[in-house]
């Protein structure tokens, strides 16, 4: 059997602030293989992001902090790593694109310098040899006539070829893994479905795994392979995407795609998941979305729900979980 | 035009000058819009980022200045019309609960605030009975009146900003995107919200967003817009299932469906956006239309009816 390229175990964050101590991320474990699609979805607060900007230590430390948990990434634990080691890795072996990428490209660069800069940096490739790496890239992105494109400003190009610019950044020193934290959340749907296809092609193409974070439910059942379903820092379930979408064992992930438009087009009212999620630092022993699941049992308050395995890679974070004969 | 009306929008246009690489320009926003909403419905204005449905909201509570055509509410064209007296029948609730309520005043004062302008309180026993009423009717508990919006989650300020638009009892609310920025599960409890509000207070609504999911879910008909002007427009379930014109058939196919079984990625072809700054002299859609064919580069089509059920189309091709 391959070995995971990533494998996240057991993995908290927390942070300190005037005093106290809240936990963003609770003991969170997965794995991504090789050439593999991975989707984080969760809410806001869910600690998705934390749980992605942990892999690379993006985090603002010594605020924050990881009081457990390994991040294994060719078998070395990148909580670790040495800052130097880091930004060995970072752009390099991982990538990260971010959601807006007006904020995550130097405005006073030009798209050529942008991606030299990487090149160099890590490949010391340089001039001519860097300017056909640039055009490469530009067109694995597709992005029309590059050799125009070179000298453009990040405010000369709309939303989409931003992001592209970014992908083709994120590419240049051909990572085996892509962390993409919400790429598309920015873009009209009808730019989003081309950014989609673009990376889901890239990582087919170039054999490249991606771990992509994302709120969008609709996303996800386009692009992930597999999927973990984030509530108040914990994963609560774990499933490939057509077992997820077929049959969803967690009550909370059950509410999320009961209560989208999509799913419920001509009926008069949509169903909800009543309440919000609990805020930071208030979870007390129980199960995390007890005090908004329909099928709460007192046991739930009370005490931590058992991590089953319902059936082979699917598995969920729930004493009671759906039973899943009834598939959808 | 339509005897029922309580608003009726002819031919409005709307530019901004925008300055850009030294130069100023002219940007046709809105590009000769007509829309009415009868009374009771609930109109759905759905377009992608610049396509000016933003603008078409604001111009109607004069938030921005139309260079021309007519606004009329209940039959009185509203151009010049005392603002304060249709801001009163005209509400609008925004999409970011965060920037639309004052962070230094109570939710109670901030829902009050427009029947304080227009004295409609005799006592303060009347005006807190006024506002623990208008917060029970969104689905706040009273108590939320002596809190601040920094003590609110994203739904429970949206929920307060809805608060405040319906406390003077308006005939009409226009809704910017007031579910875009909330989490799926808080969005559909506001979608329910404003369902119940609607039928309880037998308001008209526009209700602009870029989402057709949620478009779908709300609204009884439905106008796409594309770079200023409608291409489309009718009854939403039509809309939906069976889209007519090249854009609303690219924006309905270009949704993610929550379905792994249907997947799209790799198999539409939606070219790229437009700039609002070269404006195509023909169809403003002909760049990236499947179909468009010469006439289309240099005429543009004016939205013709199609069809028995309300039906109408801005195209040459279909």
């Amino acid at each position: 059997m391959t070995e995971p390229l990533l494998s996240v175990r057991d993995l908290s964050v927390a942070f300190h602030q005037g005093g106290e101590v809240s936990l963003a991320v609770d003991k969170v474990s997965f794995d991504i293989m090789p050439g593999e699609v991975m989707a984080l979805v969760g809410e806001s607060g869910s600690g998705k992001s934390v749980t992605a900007n942990s892999v690379l230590k993006l985090l603002p430390y010594p605020a924050a902090s990881h009081p457990s948990g390994q991040i294994l990434f060719d078998g070395k634990d990148m909580l670790k790593a040495s800052e130097p080691e880091l930004r060995h890795v970072r752009g390099d072996d991982i990538t990260m694109i971010f959601q807006e990428p007006m904020t995550s490209l130097n405005p006073l660069h030009s798209i050529e310098q942008q991606i030299a800069e990487i090149l160099e940096l890590h490949k010391g490739i340089t001039g001519q040899q860097a300017r056909a790496r640039i055009l490469e890239l530009l067109n694995q992105v597709g992005i029309r006539e590059p050799e125009k494109r070179l000298k453009a400003f990040p405010h000369e190009l709309s939303g989409g070829q931003r992001q592209r610019v970014m992908i083709a950044m994120a590419l240049a020193n051909r990572p085996k893994l892509l962390i993409a934290d919400e790429p598309t959340t920015a873009l009209d749907v009808t730019i989003q479905v081309q950014v989609l296809g673009l990376l889901r092609e890239l990582c087919n193409r170039l054999d490249m795994a991606m771990l992509f974070i994302t709120h969008d439910m609709g996303v996800i059942a386009q692009l992930a392979d597999r999927v973990s379903v984030m509530y108040a820092g914990r994963i609560v379930e774990t499933a490939g995407v057509e077992a997820l979408f077929g049959r969803p064992r967690h009550h909370y992930t059950r509410g999320l795609m009961d209560c989208m438009p999509s799913r419920n087009s001509g009926a008069r009212r949509l169903p909800t998941i009543a309440g919000q999620p609990p805020a930071p630092g208030t979870v007390g022993a129980g199960c995390v979305f007890a005090s908004r699941c329909a099928a709460v049992r007192e046991t739930c308050r009370t005490a931590a729900p058992p991590r089953a395995e319902v059936s082979r890679g699917h598995d969920v974070l729930c004493a009671f979980p759906l039973d899943g004969g009834e598939p959808r | 035009m339509n005897g029922n009306a309580v608003l009726d929008i002819r031919d409005l246009k709307v530019s901004f000058s925008v300055r850009r690489a030294g130069r100023k320009y002219q940007v046709r926003a809105v590009d000769g819009v007509s829309l009415s909403l009868a009374e009771g419905e609930v109109l759905g204005i759905v377009g992608e980022s610049g396509c000016g449905k933003t603008t078409v909201g604001r111009s109607i509570v004069g938030l921005v200045r139309p260079d021309s055509g007519t606004i009329s509410f209940k039959g009185t064209d509203m151009t010049g019309a005392s603002l304060r007296d249709m801001r009163l029948n005209i509400r609008m609730v925004f999409q970011d609960p965060y920037a639309s309520l004052n962070p230094r005043r109570t939710i109670g004062d901030s829902v009050a605030e427009a029947g304080d302008i227009n004295g409609f309180f005799t006592s303060r026993a009347g005006r807190s009975a006024a506002i623990a009423a208008t917060l029970t009717a969104v689905g706040l508990d009273p108590s939320f009146a002596a809190r601040y919006p920094y003590e609110l989650s994203g739904g429970q300020r949206q929920r307060a900003g809805i608060a405040r638009t319906i406390l003077p009892s308006p005939s009409i609310v226009i809704a910017d995107e007031p579910v875009s920025a909330l989490d799926v599960s808080v969005q559909a409890q506001v979608l329910n919200l404003m369902m119940d509000l609607r039928e309880q207070l037998r308001l008209s609504m526009l209700f602009i967003s870029h989402d057709l999911g949620v478009i779908g879910q709300i609204s009884n008909r439905v106008a796409v817009m594309y770079m200023g002007r409608i291409v489309e427009q009718a009854a939403t379930r039509t809309v939906l299932d069976d889209p007519r014109h090249p854009y609303t058939r690219s924006l309905v196919a270009a949704i993610p469906k929550p379905d792994p079984s249907k997947r799209i990625l790799g198999a539409i072809e939606t070219g790229e956006p437009p700039s609002l700054f070269k404006r195509p002299r023909g169809c403003a859609y002909a760049p990236r239309c499947p179909i468009a064919s010469d006439r289309c580069q240099v005429d543009v089509p004016e939205l013709r009816s199609a069809g028995t059920d309300g039906r109408a189309i801005a195209c040459h091709n279909v």
